[in-house]
């Protein structure tokens, strides 16, 4: 076997038990509480994986996703709550409709700039629409939400609902994963390195910027409305700048150079602040410091590092 | 030299994920699943709710505790956030087999929460969320509520609105109030109740600034242009304080009566405010600390201060409250695992509590499972009992519950 | 609806726009020099109030000793902190998301500690000596602290211009944010110069902590309540722009102040709206010193 292809193989192996494991969560879970948890970790890991095609892949560091993401839920819960949970489906497909169409818009404005400057400009329309959402309260319910959007007929089963959005969250970040080794992944990647030389190669910069921001979107809107489904509600939190903010962490905590770290770095995320909360009221204290110490000490994040590990183990052992 | 500095950390970091677990499953106990906000602006709320339902478990358990069963309580930080807090609480309840969810401070939390309450058909105790819809329009049958909800405030104030308008004619009235449900609901239900009450009022301002806005000089020199005789405010916490403090600057309240009656009168802000607070605004709040003056209450303040250092806001008596309420329905059903007689025996609860004037107890309502108690609304002015506060409430006008409490027409006509 | 109205309201925004301003000067300051995104800012502004509730409420000290020693405090704080930790990722690939994420645990932190010291009760400092009253014209009152606060605000927009561009200390500072390396070369302890602006940028923002403690309420998460507000108004102004700050502060307060005043319904969608327009023409903000437009 060459070195490629047993790389290729470890990859396809950790892929297929990263399946089974989620698969078998319904089977194994003592509790409602255990599915709802694995469906909050799958949910963010798409969320995640999704903006760091934008972040880690392409380099363009967008403080607003959640728009998307509450852009995703708002369309299911809105048309769910409104007009029947027969629109259930619908809604998701008109979110998604509706989050490619906004990121076109938007997209065109902000993919102008640059750098901070476009972290900033995501930020202010992100905040924009939260801040509508919360005052529009008559529509959306404002900072009291919409509570019992349940999905229709099979779905309505918890479980059900885990193997559907298990079945989505998976197909959409194979999709991802495909997009990123492709070449047009590669040429997200050179528009970080070095944006120029893209240019002299004939291709366009902006243009691909706008599409991975466009297909980022999409995804964390798909991931949105999702979620709707687990909570059977939905929340100005989940428009809220920290909640941008929570897949930097993930992306960063799993790795961003990583096409699983942010996926890891979800699951790390929400189990340690389900355990840290459940512990103390000084979670805060306690997540900051792990921000802190990963943030400075493990840039690479927690795929980063480990593939470190097994890469000075592999040589030790095969070295001689 | 790197490594073993990236080894420490690495080490550090599973000692902190590691954290041992404390899972007892003890014979007869009563579990209580809380969430509280334990951080940011209602964290004092939460942290005092917290002391105070410890208090009731020490000293329910400390007798020995209801039927033979000891009063256990978990405490987790809601963060003010719904989602998480539906988390929580489905742990609280499939996980740690509660049987009881209890607390939470914001309504929209709240509102979140008692879905999870439907759904796996656990009683669920309120405790200081306040949002009228939790008993009326989103009612379900495992919801209790144990503190004052805003209706029952703003129908106090609409009555003392019009005791003062045969005393004092006055005309003119504003709002001001935080920008979500919370604000929007007191000014709805205060306009209700006005008219019920036939109190005739001219509204010559409205408000919204957002939740937690730390600047209200805007506002201010905007309210003075419409000269009102009453100014409402329908603010919590830290932005009351933030609010009369730019106000009085303007000399605002020498022509204009500042009124408050649903979260004015917490003790935070006499506390915050110690001398700056002025005399003469007219406050209300769920719990205060000189009123009534009976034993029982007297007795809940000091012994909270004797275990925090401090004096209770309201956000406490709630959560005593409710521990209380519990251990009064477990004692008479007889176990907590039959959740259908227990909510049987909350709705019909009678129970004395320390915002109990004399001759009264207070009792919940079974249409609404509303807990329907007195409500006082009193009058800022200089008193040194509770430090470092330097005014206190006093001149109290007191309101009967069965005239405060939404009529049920109200009811009808929100949960149709 | 007559001038002197008018004329309150302007008043009264241009106290909101100061305090806003006084915030958001430190963040421009230190993302114009030292590219640093500092979102932990709003948390040294809290820390600011709560350093001026310790030495005026309870060690009793004079409110202007108390707001000097305050700002060296919290610049202190702020030093440390830099050399400690934020140092370690600069120039570091992907370092905005980086910086981001570590001022962000600054502020999870910073507030679990003034939690756990000064407890979650709500604070407040009395207004200083000589500024309790107001100035009285006719029916309007104009408070004598908030004229003061404008006051100070000019000062220091005045004071920051003229260091940054007519003292040499000011120009090795905006050399170093145009080119790190060559400034070393030349014989500058570029380190040392970060540390110091981070230094006084935090300083700064303490400041304004302490001037809008007698104002507002000392509590915890007061520094993730005005990040965003100081944000728009940085982003407005043009990042790094002192002028642009002080423009971006002036706007947004008065277009609050007029939106309270006529369409009160609606005033606090203003802020965004006014930042959305700007941004949609002019998307470096109003004064931009440098054009970032590569990626």
């Amino acid at each position: 076997m060459t070195k490629e292809t047993a790389m290729n193989f470890k990859a396809a192996t950790l892929w297929g038990m990263i399946v089974v494991l989620f698969a078998l969560v319904p089977v194994l879970a003592s509790s409602p509480y255990q599915i709802n948890l694995a469906s909050h970790v799958l949910i963010w890991s798409l969320f995640a994986v999704s903006f760091n095609m934008l972040w880690g892949v392409t380099g363009m560091l967008s403080l607003g996703q959640a728009l998307f993401y509450g852009l995703g839920a708002y369309s299911v819960g809105l048309l769910v709550n409104y007009l029947g949970s027969a629109w259930y489906l619908p809604g998701i497909g008109i979110g998604l409709l509706a989050a490619a169409l906004l990121a076109f818009f938007l997209g065109l404005l902000v993919i102008r700039v640059g750098g901070v400057y476009f972290t900033m400009l995501t930020l202010a329309f992100g905040q924009l629409a939260w801040q509508i959402t919360f005052k529009w309260y008559d529509f959306t319910g404002g900072d009291d939400g919409i509570q019992g959007i349940m999905p229709p007929g099979l779905l309505g089963n918890k479980t059900a609902y885990y193997y559907f959005l298990l079945v989505l969250v998976l197909v959409s970040i194979w999709i991802l994963k495909r997009m990123a080794y492709s070449p047009f992944g590669l040429i997200l990647r050179c528009v970080q390195q070095n944006p120029d030389r893209v240019r002299f190669l004939g291709r366009r910069v902006r243009r691909n910027q706008l599409r991975i921001y466009i297909i980022s979107s999409f995804f964390s809107a798909l991931a949105g409305s999702l979620m709707v489904g687990v909570d059977s509600s939905i929340h100005t939190d989940m428009l809220y700048w920290t909640t941008s903010g929570e897949v930097i962490l993930m992306s960063v905590l799993g790795g961003i150079n990583q096409f699983f770290g942010p996926f890891v770095g979800a699951v790390a995320i929400i189990l340690i602040e389900d355990y840290v909360g459940a512990y103390t009221e000084y979670w805060s204290l306690i997540i900051g410091t792990i921000m802190l110490v990963m943030v400075l000490g493990f840039p690479k994040g927690l795929v980063g590092e480990a593939r470190r590990l097994i890469m000075r183990f592999g040589r030790t052992e095969t070295g001689r | 030299m790197k490594k073993n500095v990236r080894v420490c950390l690495a080490i550090a970091l599973l000692a902190l994920m590691v954290m041992p677990m404390a899972i007892h499953a003890e014979e007869k106990v009563i579990r209580i699943g809380a969430m509280y906000p334990m951080t940011g602006r209602p964290g004092l709320y939460g942290i005092d709710s917290v002391a105070a339902a410890e208090m009731a478990m020490d000293e329910i358990n400390g007798k020995g505790g209801v039927n033979g069963y000891k009063i256990d309580a978990t405490f987790t930080d809601s963060k003010a956030k719904p989602a998480y807090a539906v988390r929580v609480a489905t742990r609280y309840i499939t996980e740690d087999k509660v049987h009881f969810l209890f607390g939470i401070v914001s309504s929209g939390v709240g509102l979140a929460v008692t879905e999870v309450s439907k759904q796996y058909k656990t009683i669920f105790i309120g405790t200081d969320h306040a949002s009228t819809q939790l008993t009326v329009d989103k009612f379900q049958p495992y919801y209790f509520r144990v503190s004052n909800d805003t209706f029952s405030s703003m129908a106090a104030g609409a009555l003392y609105l019009k005791e003062l308008q045969a005393k004092k004619p006055w005309k003119t009235i504003a709002y001001i109030g935080p920008d979500y449900a919370y604000g929007h609901d007191q000014w709805n239900e205060l306009r209700y109740n006005l008219d019920r009450f036939g109190v005739k009022h001219k509204v010559v301002g409205e408000y919204w600034p957002k939740l937690f806005e730390p600047d209200y000089n805007s506002y201010v020199t905007s309210l003075i242009n419409d000269k009102p005789d009453i100014l409402v405010t329908g603010f919590w916490g830290g932005d009351t304080v933030a609010f009369i403090k730019q106000a009085q600057a303007y000399g605002m309240f020498k022509k204009t009566l500042y009124f408050q009656p649903d979260a004015g009168g917490n003790y935070e802000l006499m506390s915050a405010m110690g001398a700056e607070l002025p005399a003469g605004l007219v406050l209300g709040a769920r719990h205060y600390n000189n009123w009534p003056d009976t034993e029982r209450n007297r007795n809940f303040v000091q012994s909270f201060f004797k275990r925090t250092g401090r004096y209770p806001t309201y956000a406490a008596e709630g959560a005593y409250a409710g521990v209380y309420a519990i251990a009064k329905a477990v004692e008479a059903v007889g176990n907590p695992d039959d959740t259908e007689a227990l909510v049987k025996a909350l709705s019909t609860l009678k129970i004395q509590l320390p915002e109990d004037p004399e001759g009264f107890t207070s009792y919940i309502d079974p249409e609404t499972h509303q807990i329907m108690q007195m409500q006082a609304i009193g009058v800022t002015m200089p008193n040194n009992d509770f430090p470092p506060a330097k005014m206190m409430l006093g001149d109290w006008k007191v309101y009967k519950p069965e005239d405060i409490a939404p009529p049920a027409e109200y009811i009808k006509e929100k949960r149709k | 609806m007559d001038a002197s109205f008018f004329f309150t309201q302007f008043v009264s925004g241009l106290t909101m726009a100061t305090l806003l301003f006084l915030v958001a000067s430190g963040l421009t300051l230190i993302f114009g020099v030292g590219n640093v995104f500092n979102f932990a800012h709003g948390s040294f502004y809290m820390l600011g109030a709560y350093f001026g509730y310790q030495f005026v409420t309870v060690w009793g000290n004079n409110f202007w000793l108390s707001l000097v020693l305050t700002a060296v405090c919290v610049g202190l704080v702020g030093m440390v902190v830099e050399a400690v930790f934020l140092r370690r990722i600069y120039g570091r690939a992907n370092e905005g998301g980086f910086q981001i994420l570590l001022t962000y645990s600054f502020i999870l932190i910073i507030d679990d500690l003034v939690k756990l010291i000064w407890g979650t009760e709500y604070k407040s400092l009395p207004r200083p000596q000589g500024f309790q009253g107001a100035f009285q014209a006719g029916d309007i009152y104009f408070p004598a602290y908030n004229l003061l606060i404008i006051a100070i605000g000019l000062f220091v927009v005045v004071a920051a211009w003229w260091i940054l561009s007519r003292t040499r200390a000011g120009r090795v500072a905006r050399a170093a944010a145009t080119d790190r390396e060559i400034v070393g070369v030349l014989g500058v302890n570029v380190p040392r110069t970060m540390t110091l602006v981070f230094g006084i940028a935090t300083a700064l923002g303490g400041m304004a902590g302490a001037l809008a403690a007698p104002l507002r309420t000392v509590t915890p998460g007061a520094g993730i309540e005005v990040i965003i507000d100081s944000l728009i108004v940085v982003v407005l102004g043009g990042m790094g722009n002192f002028w642009g700050a002080w423009f971006g502060a002036i706007l947004i307060g008065e277009v609050n102040a007029f939106a309270v005043a006529f369409v009160p319904k609606w005033a606090t969608l203003f802020s965004f709206l006014v930042m959305v327009i700007v941004l949609v023409f002019k998307p470096e903000g109003l004064f931009a010193t440098r054009k970032i437009r590569k990626l």
